[in-house]
């Protein structure tokens, strides 16, 4: 609901101001108002028995007067009788109603009275000014006689006027106790009403800016995931609340920002440090592969020496050896690219194999598992299945006296090309196994053992990034390893350097 | 804590209003308060005077009663004043505006007579309750006739036995309108009794309310033949009862009462009263104001209104 005042600091207090002093004000007005209003009221329950008294007063003012008239022919005190004479008669009413009420009834008689005393003192007046002695001497003596009456009737009236409003003045008490009880309570609530008005506007205020002073101290702390304030208060402190808002919003969403850009610069960083080591890793493998190439070459030329020599000499075990091991030679030294069709290391795998029955021809079974049509539809990585056979032939059957089989499958479960390679040797120890697998080269001079299957492992991860289990190691003491390769057929493999 | 003093202000709003209307409430049905704004009084049309014994007992209030109903009823302004200790309110009376005077004029004073007599020839009409102290064809009587209440007197004491019937009559200050002045009741008493009347002896209490009892005894030392006490108060009465009672003297000594008090009325039905003259004080007092009114309207009135009494005997109870 919109309110009807500004909803302005200013506007606010200046409202709340204006309604604490128009509620003091009018309470304190009614308050004054109402004791006035009582005090008039119980002034005009007495107004009768001062009015009878002044009655009396003016009386008097006429009896003495007269009295100095006839001893002593004043015409002072004459001058003061007339015009006494004259307010005494204004002063009492000339309707005289009878009413139902006692009182009223006998303040008439006393009218009455009034109207035969002036009469009397006129006609006194006029006695002595005759000088009717006799005459004046006994109408003083009833006049007087008829002054005391009257002062008496007057006394007797204003005695039971003032023994009749007893009741009403303990009614006017009771009344007065209870307005002043409520006076008081009124001021108290209204000392509470300004007093809460005010507090509500200080509280409108103060907890905006607690909120504003919590969340300062929280962002100070770099904790902006703070919610905003939502306060409602006057408009300036709205105002800073909101611009309070924007200010932590535009300073998280910059952090944000400054974040990213750095995780993206640390990404870069790490895959700059990445490519490094495995350039270093491709320049070791290089140097590996020269180095094994310088020997082929004059080897490749004194096994096809051998196998001529063989062939004249007629031996066909040999000349089947030395053939597989040229044929294997060459085939290592043929292929420089990094990816070849899956059919050259599957030739590559098998001439290593025949050469491995002529080696160990009753110690080891081998066997490969191949779809055929699978070896021409596919690509892989070059000289990564043999590296891994090696590997098993070399530390898989270590101190074992029976004869060790490995087996190599290729099978396709789309989009995955899975290549196994399983031995049934004495398994790899799970630390190495974890150490292995560790998307990071490793020093070669300290496990230079495990070289070629580290070599294939590392490749793998680096050609394939995003495909965490691109490569897998199954392993149980004694029980055997199996090596698997998935190779992902839809994703592209990472070939740049 | 913040949410309880937003509220705060609301409470407050609500307790000053309701102490303002509480404030307002407590002013106006005051009855300090009520009184100021009175209805305009009614203009009545005549107002009269009434100038009395003072006295609180039953016979003054239930007269004073007749006479402010009388007055209510009729639209007439009432005042009372005392004629016992103040016949200078009498004296005065002429000059107070008034439109009729009632006077109970229980001793025969020459003041009194004087200032009534200035009242009549001022034109001022006067009504005489009870007793008719002057005779005037502008002053009017209204009360009871009390040769008629001799007379029935006379007859509860007809039912004795004796030849003679010895009476004691007791008036009483506390009653004042049965006066013994003009002999009313006397002379109805012997009127009934005829040859039998024996002795009438008259006493009179004061308005000590047990001076009957010293005054019974008193009478009843000083002559031992006495057949019948009269009593003219009902305060009276009873303490004379008593008396008798205490000095075992039921039955020798008859009781003829005043008043028609419970007491009263047990006592006649036991026997101890032989019976009771009861006035009407509230007829009086309201024939009073009625006669007034009509002279004041017509010019004349009945010269006088009776306004009767009544007899309880034990065989009027049955």
């Amino acid at each position: 609901m919109k309110s009807f005042f500004p909803n302005s600091l200013h506007s606010r207090l200046l409202t709340y101001f204006i309604m604490s002093l128009a509620f003091t004000f009018f309470f304190f007005g009614f308050m004054l108002m109402n004791s006035i209003y009582l005090q008039e009221v119980a002034d005009e329950r007495f107004a009768n028995e001062r009015f009878l008294q002044n009655i009396k007063d003016e009386l008097s003012n006429i009896q003495e007067p007269l009295e100095k008239y006839l001893t002593t022919f004043s015409s002072e005190a004459l001058s003061k009788l007339l015009f006494t004479t004259e307010t005494l008669k204004e002063t009492i009413p000339s309707q005289r109603k009878i009413v139902a009420n006692n009182q009223e009834l006998l303040k008439r008689e006393i009218y009455f009275l009034i109207d035969t005393y002036l009469e009397k003192a006129t006609l006194l007046v006029e006695q002595k000014r005759g000088r009717k002695v006799t005459e004046y001497t006994n109408s003083f003596e009833e006049i007087t006689k008829l002054y005391r009456y009257i002062g008496k009737r007057i006394d007797e009236i204003s005695l039971q006027g003032f023994r009749g409003q007893l009741e009403e003045y303990r009614n006017f008490l009771i009344l007065f106790r209870k307005v002043q009880i409520y006076s008081l309570l009124l001021i108290l609530a209204t000392i509470g009403m300004s007093f809460s008005l005010l507090t509500n506007a200080v509280i409108s205020i103060s907890v905006p800016m607690q909120q504003l002073s919590k969340m300062a101290g929280k962002i100070s702390l770099g904790d902006f995931n703070i919610p905003d304030i939502n306060c409602k208060s006057v408009n300036e402190v709205n105002q800073v609340a909101e611009a309070f808002n924007d200010m932590k919003n535009s300073i998280h969403h910059y952090i944000e920002a400054l974040q990213k850009q750095k995780e993206f610069e640390q990404e870069i960083m790490t895959e700059r440090v990445r490519n490094l080591k495995m350039e270093q890793l491709l320049k070791r493998m290089e140097l590996y592969t020269m180095q094994a190439q310088m020997n082929p070459h004059f080897l490749f030329n004194t096994l096809n020496t051998g196998v001529q020599l063989a062939i004249v000499e007629e031996a066909e075990k040999t000349t089947d050896f030395m053939e597989n091991l040229a044929a294997l030679f060459r085939h290592n030294l043929r292929e420089k690219k990094f990816f070849v069709p899956l059919r050259h290391e599957y030739d590559g795998l098998v001439s290593y194999f025949n050469i491995l029955k002529i080696r160990f021809p009753k110690s080891l079974n081998l066997t490969i598992d191949v779809d055929e049509s699978l070896l021409d539809r596919f690509t892989c990585p070059s000289m990564i299945i043999q590296p891994i056979v090696e590997n098993s032939v070399i530390h898989a059957f270590k101190n074992k006296e029976s004869a060790g089989t490995i087996s190599v499958r290729i099978d396709y479960e789309d989009p995955l090309l899975i290549i196994s390679v399983k031995d049934d040797g004495v398994g790899i120890p799970d630390k190495t196994v974890k150490e292995l697998l560790k998307p990071t080269t490793h020093d070669y001079r300290l496990s230079s053992k495990v070289m070629g299957l580290e070599n294939v492992i590392q490749r793998c991860y680096f050609f394939y990034p995003t495909c965490k289990d691109v490569i897998d190691i199954k392993s149980k003491p004694n029980k055997g390893t199996e090596i698997i390769i998935k190779i992902h057929t839809e994703v592209k493999p990472c070939i740049e350097l | 804590m913040n949410h309880i003093v937003k509220f705060f202000p609301i409470v407050f709003g609500v307790l000053l209003a309701v102490l303002l209307l509480l404030t307002f409430q407590s002013t106006f049905k005051n009855p300090f308060f009520s009184m100021k704004e009175g209805k305009p009084q009614e203009e009545l049309s005549y107002h009269f005077a009434f100038y009395l014994p003072d006295s609180d007992y039953s016979f003054t209030e239930n007269f004073k009663k007749g006479v402010i109903e009388a007055g209510e009823a009729l639209k007439c302004g009432i005042t009372f004043h005392s004629i016992e200790e103040e016949p200078l309110s009498l004296e005065m009376a002429a000059y107070s505006g008034i439109d009729g005077i009632a006077i109970y004029p229980f001793q025969k004073s020459s003041n009194i007579l004087e200032y009534v007599n200035k009242i009549i020839d001022e034109g001022i009409p006067v009504v005489q309750i009870e007793n008719e102290i002057i005779r005037n064809e502008n002053s009017f009587q209204i009360g009871t006739n009390y040769f008629e209440t001799g007379k029935a007197i006379g007859n509860m004491a007809l039912i004795l036995n004796e030849d003679k019937i010895n009476i004691a009559i007791i008036y009483s200050d506390k009653t004042p309108g049965l006066s013994s002045d003009n002999n009313l009741i006397e002379m109805g008493i012997i009127n009934v009794l005829g040859t039998r009347a024996g002795t009438l002896t008259t006493k009179r209490t004061s308005l000590n309310p047990l001076d009957a009892e010293r005054l019974t005894y008193e009478l009843l030392r000083e002559s031992n033949n006495i057949d019948v006490i009269v009593l003219t108060d009902p305060n009276d009465t009873l303490v004379t009862v008593q008396a008798i009672i205490d000095m075992n003297m039921v039955g020798s000594v008859q009781i003829i009462g005043s008043g028609d008090a419970p007491k009263i009325k047990e006592y006649i039905e036991k026997g101890v009263i032989l019976g009771s003259i009861v006035r009407n004080p509230y007829r009086i007092g309201f024939s009073s104001v009625m006669a007034l009114r009509e002279i004041n309207l017509i010019g004349y009135t009945s010269a006088y209104v009776d306004t009767g009494i009544s007899v309880i005997t034990k065989r009027s109870k049955e």
